[in-house]
């Protein structure tokens, strides 16, 4: 592509901005994404057709293209593909391009595929520190099928392979299923034989594209031819670097190391897991990762990637916290506190009633209060209150017991109930308050 | 004809005692109805492990109880045994041999059945309800894990009364899933752990969260060569996180996918974002299954990244999910889970348990 009028260089989305390395895939992706009838999915061929076709089988009007950017939804511009995208358009992309070109793409990650569902791109890019490129459109949902420039992002330290660069996995142009998913995660292998014309990675490739960068056996060609067929993944020169030998069959140690770490303790373990022949274990220390590297930007991605995420869309100030779980788009089917659904539940008196008491009659749900305001008032009593207080030894009524507890040896029991339903809990433990549900036969047996 | 097998169509055939009254939607996807269901929700189910032969399924509820019932190869569910505890049951797992159940409640304490016996005994006690167990087999050790609201992690040799090792955790645990020699756990303020299993339990890494909301549910998952290499994480806004440990590129490799969601982005409706409340892994085929606050449950192929099926909308929200050791059988249970607060709970309400033949539904996509 060297002519001068050229549109872009590579073909663009005009209702959402995004890139693709090949009309036909930019095609696709317009019919699959805007052109597709949101009551019958059928798949029409331009923003007026679909207009027509929703008029005349569901007798509905649409006014917006689905899934547009605000300002280029209009539904009666005939695009098809790069066809018909009003020129003033082709030159503000054509600037924007530019400028990007300096700084090249910053990473741009795909977290979610488009076969999963439709996606808000704050929700998914979870891995995505930077803001996206606006132009970019980095749409979550759409992946841009070979977007190489992300990778380009000069910022890519060396060694931060992770930092994904943003090659969406996806390749959601090809409505089916992934076709450069195969290898899936292995973007590397083989760069997708399917893409058609693969142009070599990005002739755009930014300079500031660390050469191959030492990726622990990533031969540096790699990034250079790499991919940019649809679909391919791998992307990102360096990261994808990584992926190179570990071809699925290879298997890694999952804990690298771990064996090291804990004295290697082969033999058997007592009940403390010390061995019971006698090397002293050593300290539970987090074993050393075979690959430092990996590991390290592993961590340092995460922590990167999620240091935008922030804290999640709930304010999650103090005890208790609360969600925020409505929103202009969407309405979260929780309860407000931050607190699981069944610390909720098991704060009713209903499902304390039977908890064992030290000694006590059944008891509603005591304050909080004797815990030592451990808890700032919550609505409920939190579950760890419980009726356990906190003077008792921690094992409640069963710290006393422990030693004697014949609990613990089998067959010491008195044959409680053989039948199949209904056989009497506990064997052990001080006489309970009778529980709701079932009759005191329990207590006589239990008694230790 | 096996009501359960790989050849055959399971359907409509089997224990259905509620008819199909039209406007009854407590089972739209006419699968199996256990008998004897437990009063109260569902909070985990459990199958037993091949070294058993038949299939065994076990439930613990809100009503106290753990259940016990037989599945039969045409789908008949026979119920066999029932334990108590003294505050409701938050899970519940066997043990490698299928002897033993090890079952976790509100009252603090986890339990052993030993289901030949029919006794259980406590072996485990915290200081704040239990909210997971699981068995783990290492060769050179054996214990149960129960991780608790207490904010930790403890491991236990079922003769003895104390633990042979206690882990802090940050937060209270929510959810965990062992598949030796890696267990996972989640806790509350998006906590996220993994930890090895081999010569003793150690803790891993410490992962920052990929969801952005309360964490629900975690279950990994394995390689080709059967070794557990991530898991997924389930929260409370309806999405899904899967994530490799030592994935070649993370960035690539690990994403997360929304689900249990209602509305189209189409609509002009705010969209309504659901808990997930249970993930389950198919033991052969390696797609998963989630169930949502919803009253759906769908199955996934996290390698190809598409979703095979969304089920109908149940009428109760479905609390727990669970395959059978060679999935064949998917288990789920409708029941309320709390979603939406104490006003909607109707203890008159039946909770249901269902059974659906797993063996085809849930082949991976074929990759192109």
């Amino acid at each position: 592509m060297g002519r001068k009028k050229k549109k872009q260089l590579k073909p663009w989305c005009w209702y959402c901005n995004r890139d693709f390395d090949d009309e036909k895939i930019l095609i696709q992706h317009q019919k699959a994404k805007h052109f597709k009838c949101h009551i019958c999915h059928k798949k029409l061929y331009t923003g007026p057709g679909l207009a027509i076709h929703c008029m005349q089988v569901h007798k509905e009007t649409i006014d917006a293209v689905p899934n547009a950017i605000p300002g280029r939804t209009d539904i009666e511009l005939e695009i098809y593909g790069m066809e018909g995208i009003p020129e003033k358009d082709m030159d503000e992309r054509r600037r924007l391009l530019e400028q990007k070109t300096q700084e090249s793409q910053k990473k741009k990650q795909q977290d979610d595929s488009d076969e999963y569902d439709d996606d808000e791109s704050t929700a998914s890019t979870s891995f995505q520190p930077q803001p996206v490129q606006p132009q970019q459109g980095y749409i979550p949902p759409m992946a841009q099928p070979g977007l190489p420039p992300v990778p380009g992002a000069p910022g890519m330290p060396p060694g931060i392979p992770p930092l994904m660069p943003g090659v969406p996995p996806l390749m959601p142009g090809m409505p089916p299923v992934m076709p450069g998913m195969p290898p899936g995660m292995m973007p590397m292998g083989g760069m997708m034989p399917p893409g058609p014309g693969i142009p070599p990675l990005m002739p755009g490739m930014p300079p500031g594209m660390p050469p191959p960068v030492p990726r622990p056996g990533m031969p540096p060609m790699t990034q250079a031819q790499a991919v940019t067929a649809p679909g391919i993944l791998n992307r990102p020169p360096a990261p994808a670097a990584a992926v190179p030998t570990p071809q699925p069959p290879v298997t890694k140690p999952l804990f690298p190391s771990a064996g090291q770490a804990q004295a290697a303790v082969q033999g058997p373990v007592g009940t403390d897991f010390k061995p019971l022949n006698s090397t002293p274990a050593t300290t539970t220390e987090p074993p050393k990762p075979t690959f430092p590297a990996y590991t390290q930007s592993t961590a340092s991605t995460t922590s990167t990637t999620n240091s935008t995420a922030a804290k999640p869309a709930a304010s999650i100030t103090s005890k208790p916290a609360t969600l925020t779980t409505t929103s202009a788009t969407s309405k979260l089917i929780h309860p407000d506190e931050d607190i699981s659904l069944e610390e909720r539940r098991a704060q009713l008196p209903k499902y304390q009633r039977n908890l064992p008491r030290p000694g006590q009659a059944p008891m509603g749900n005591p304050p909080v209060g004797p815990i030592g305001g451990m808890m700032p008032p919550q609505p409920g009593i939190p579950p760890q209150q419980q009726g356990m207080r906190p003077p008792l030894p921690p094992h409640g009524q069963y710290g006393g017991h422990h030693q004697a507890m014949p609990g613990y040896l089998p067959g010491a029991m008195p044959p409680y109930g053989q039948g199949p339903p209904m056989v009497p809990p506990y064997q052990g433990g001080p006489p309970r308050p009778p529980m709701g549900m079932r009759p005191p036969v329990m207590s006589q047996g239990g008694r230790y | 004809m096996s009501l359960f097998g790989t050849t055959s169509g399971f359907g409509t055939s089997g224990t259905s005692m509620f008819g199909s009254t039209a406007t009854d939607n407590h089972n739209p996807m006419k699968d199996i109805e256990v008998t004897s269901s437990p009063d109260d929700s569902i909070g985990c189910l459990s199958f037993s492990p091949p070294t058993l032969p038949g299939n065994f399924l076990i439930a613990g509820s809100w009503a106290n109880d753990v259940r016990c019932w037989e599945v039969q190869d045409n789908g008949q569910t026979i119920p066999k045994a029932q334990q108590m505890h003294t505050g409701p049951v938050l899970d519940v797992c066997w043990s490698d041999d299928g002897s033993k159940v090890f079952t976790a409640s509100c009252d603090k304490t986890a339990k052993m059945w030993d289901l030949n016996s029919n006794q259980a005994i406590q072996i485990a006690q915290h200081d704040a309800p239990v909210k997971t167990v699981h068995w783990i087999k290492a060769p050179n050790y054996s214990c149960v894990m129960t991780g608790s609201w207490d904010k930790t992690l403890k491991f236990w040799d079922t003769r003895s009364p104390s633990p042979m090792m206690t882990l802090q955790l940050p937060e209270r645990c929510y959810c965990a899933d062992v598949v030796y020699p890696m267990a996972a756990v989640a806790t509350a303020e998006r906590g996220l752990i993994v930890y090895q299993l081999e010569n003793q339990p150690s803790e891993f890494r410490r992962i920052e969260s990929p969801l952005k909301h309360q964490h629900r549910c975690v279950a990994i998952f394995k390689d080709k060569q059967n070794k557990p290499t991530g898991f997924a994480l389930g929260s409370i806004e309806g999405r899904v996180a899967i994530h490799y440990i030592n994935p070649p590129n993370p960035a690539k490799d690990n994403f997360t996918f929304k689900c249990h969601r209602s509305n189209g982005t189409n609509t002009s409706a705010p969209q309504d974002i659901y808990a997930v409340n249970g993930i389950a892994f198919h033991p052969v085929h390696g797609t998963l299954a989630t169930v949502g606050s919803d009253g759906r449950f769908s199955f996934w192929d996290k390698d190809a990244r598409t979703k095979l099926k969304t089920s109908e909308q149940l009428d109760q929200p479905i609390s727990a999910c669970c395959f059978n050791h060679n999935g064949n059988i998917f288990a789920y249970a409708s029941s309320y889970d709390w979603s939406k607060g104490h006003e909607f709970y109707n203890p008159q309400k039946k909770n249901y348990i269902f059974l659906r033949n797993a063996a085809e539904e849930l082949k991976p996509r074929n990759k192109k």
